[in-house]
């Protein structure tokens, strides 16, 4: 199946991208972005699946799940990296070494 | 199907679902009814309904409702579990157990919570509504019979202890503490969810007893059996076990463990030890379950899938080994107490993978007595775990009250200014070692046990097992240097002192837990033990 295969290969590109964004920013809201990026990545193949596959219906409330799920986490996320704003004036994870050991 | 037996079904499926589920919409409406007593302002200082009451209320109906339901299973014995809400959910032993188990551990979290006044008054309905939806998501952990489900309680777990480690405002170490868990927390979900997919894509459902179906039907067929085939299906099982190893806190994604529970109050940091551990090794008991199939169907199971497995269970020894090994060594050069306390967690979340891995190499020989054995370990340990963390976290987090300090050199001479807290943390801190007459010492025999058994059919797991044993001997001495300190190193002049009499509540809940300790290792032996087997035996059934 030609479409399953390219939907496919951009959702591991997406996944890829997502990866080496969380590894390389320094900034905390990049990293974040990444983990959006990896989760966009997984929800892409699922709907690919929901549409090719037998994993059909399942698929498609999966990703639904997991849009509502990644927008509940990036709030959370968000304030807590506000959070470490207001704590350190940085959003530089690398600052974010008082606690080592 | 038209809609009326659609309608038919669905009223069927809720009127057993909800009777079942009643324990956690119980939780659910002790989290509205602290947030409308917030919104009337009734549970403000001088009212007589406090955050905590209500909380404590709502914790005790849904205990009462667990145990009930738990009882049932154990009085029938052979009684089968059943799915909740379409199968998104099974019910049957493990989750009753769970459910209990989970339900104990945040009654005393509550309780700790008061007596160390973190939060205060004004917090408390933040602060439990957060500990309440984080239980939510392990009850279901230990429920979840469907991918989504998985996830979801994985999620719901994670995101309210994000928030309750950094909820100590205004401090730098706990703000930093928030944001490395959320990245890596968030990090590990996203590479689980990947792994998910792939999975269900794979297998062309998502539904775990379905999943164990389609797996042996593909290994049946050398055809498939091979190749791309079985390279998606190792990385997307290795994916949703780096998720799964996030949260026990397992080599190498342990990194977050001691920073977190630095930054966090020693409550949180109790909590985050113990129930979300527990919750996390239910799940990876029922995924490794369903990656096996029914315990019934094992002489049925095509080669390949058998040595996959057995390739499972035996990284999953190594990786036990290594986390072992890693938490002890670590712990060596630690200061601080909480920190120390947090390699010491590390270091036991390998000791009970041990158990996952021994269990998943008698499954994978079709051997059900030995991983009913192992599973039977797990649990006591995890019985015996709650008691014991939670002491040495709660007594961390008393000290603190008194001397503002959680270093371990501040710790010096408490044994003569205040005997019950130094003789509670000598209690736990023993049974974390494992040395008897505490249940630490039977739950590390009964694991050992078990991998000792499972390495005649794996020869190279005596490696595993050698390793294990080694272990509670390294983590003898800094667990006794912490003693040293308290009983023998002269104090400071000017250093404060801890004073907490026995007579006390705080002396009452480090009573409790030091007899727990000592209790679930002599008389009730037996008694704990016959829960755990019982319990085992449902699984299996």
């Amino acid at each position: 199946m030609p479409e399953l295969n390219f939907c496919i290969l951009i959702g591991a590109v997406l996944f890829v991208s997502g990866v080496v964004c969380m590894a390389t920013k320094r900034n905390a809201i990049g990293v974040l972005m990444g983990v959006e990026l990896v989760l966009n990545a997984a929800n892409l193949n699922f709907v690919a699946f929901a549409r090719y596959t037998a994993l059909g219906l399942d698929g498609q409330i999966l990703s639904l799940f997991v849009i509502v799920l990644a927008a509940a986490e990036a709030a959370v996320a968000l304030a807590i990296a506000l959070n470490f704003y207001n704590n350190h004036l940085t959003i530089d994870v690398d600052r974010a070494d008082d606690l080592h050991g | 199907m038209n809609i009326e037996t659609l309608f038919n079904y669905l009223k069927s499926d809720l009127s057993t679902s909800l009777p079942a589920f009643s324990p956690e919409l119980t939780i659910c409406a002790t989290i509205l009814a602290l947030l409308f007593a917030r919104l009337f302002n009734v549970d403000r200082r001088g009212s007589l309904i406090s955050p905590a009451g209500i909380t404590l209320t709502g914790i005790g109906v849904a205990f009462v409702l667990s145990v009930v339901q738990l009882g049932k299973f154990t009085d029938s014995g052979s009684d089968q579990g059943s799915g909740m809400f379409t199968g998104l959910l099974l019910f049957d032993g493990f989750t009753a157990f769970f459910r209990v188990f989970l339900l104990v551990s945040i009654i005393l979290i509550v309780w700790l919570t008061q007596l160390s006044g973190i939060p205060d008054r004004e917090d408390g309905p933040d602060f439990f509504i957060l500990l309440l939806g984080s239980t939510l998501g392990m009850m279901l952990m230990a429920s979840a019979n469907h991918m989504l489900m998985l996830f979801l309680a994985i999620e719901m777990t994670s995101v309210p202890s994000y928030v309750m480690v950094g909820f100590l405002k205004g401090r730098k170490t706990a703000s930093e503490a928030a944001l490395k868990y959320v990245v890596y927390g968030g990090g590990a979900a996203g590479v689980m969810l990947y792994g998910i997919s792939l999975l269900a894509g794979l297998l062309g459902t998502a539904h775990l007893p379905e999943m164990a179906a389609q797996l042996a039907k593909i290994a049946n067929d050398p055809a498939l059996m091979s190749g791309p085939t079985l390279t998606t299906l190792a990385i997307a099982v290795v994916m949703i076990l780096v998720g799964i190893a996030f949260k026990l806190s397992l080599f190498p994604f342990h990194f977050w463990c001691p920073d977190a529970f630095e930054g966090a109050s020693a409550e949180v940091a109790g909590f985050l030890s113990v129930a979300s551990k527990a919750g996390a090794f239910a799940l990876l008991v029922r995924f490794c379950l369903a990656m096996v199939g029914e315990f019934t169907e094992i002489h049925a199971t095509p080669a390949a899938m058998k040595q996959f497995n057995l390739q499972i269970g035996v990284v999953l020894g190594f990786v036990a080994a290594i986390t072992a090994t890693f938490g002890n060594l670590a712990a060596y050069s630690q200061t601080n107490m909480k920190r120390l306390l947090a390699y010491s967690t590390i270091a036991h979340a390998g000791y009970m993978l041990m158990a996952v891995s021994a269990m998943m190499i008698f499954l994978s020989l079709g051997d059900s007595n030995g991983a009913k054995r192992a599973i039977e370990g797990l649990l006591y340990y995890l019985m015996v775990y709650l008691v014991m963390n939670l002491g040495a976290f709660g007594i961390v987090a008393l000290i603190r009250n008194e001397i503002f300090s959680e270093q371990i050199a501040d710790y010096a001479q408490l044994a003569k200014s205040s005997p019950m807290l130094a003789v509670g943390m000598l209690i736990c801190l023993f049974s974390l070692v494992g040395i008897p007459p505490t249940g630490g010492f039977v739950g590390k025999f009964m694991i050992f046990a078990a991998m000792f058994d499972a390495a005649e059919y794996q020869p190279i797991m005596y490696a595993v097992f050698v390793v294990g044993v080694l272990n509670t001997v390294f983590s003898l001495f800094y667990y006794l240097n912490v003693l040293r300190v308290m009983w023998i190193v002269p104090a400071d002049e000017s250093a404060r002192t801890a004073e907490v009499p026995l007579a006390s509540r705080s002396g009452a809940f480090v009573a409790v837990l030091s007899i727990a300790v000592i209790v679930t290792g002599t008389i009730f032996v037996a008694p704990v033990q016959q829960i755990a087997e019982q319990v085992t035996r449902l699984v299996s059934s």
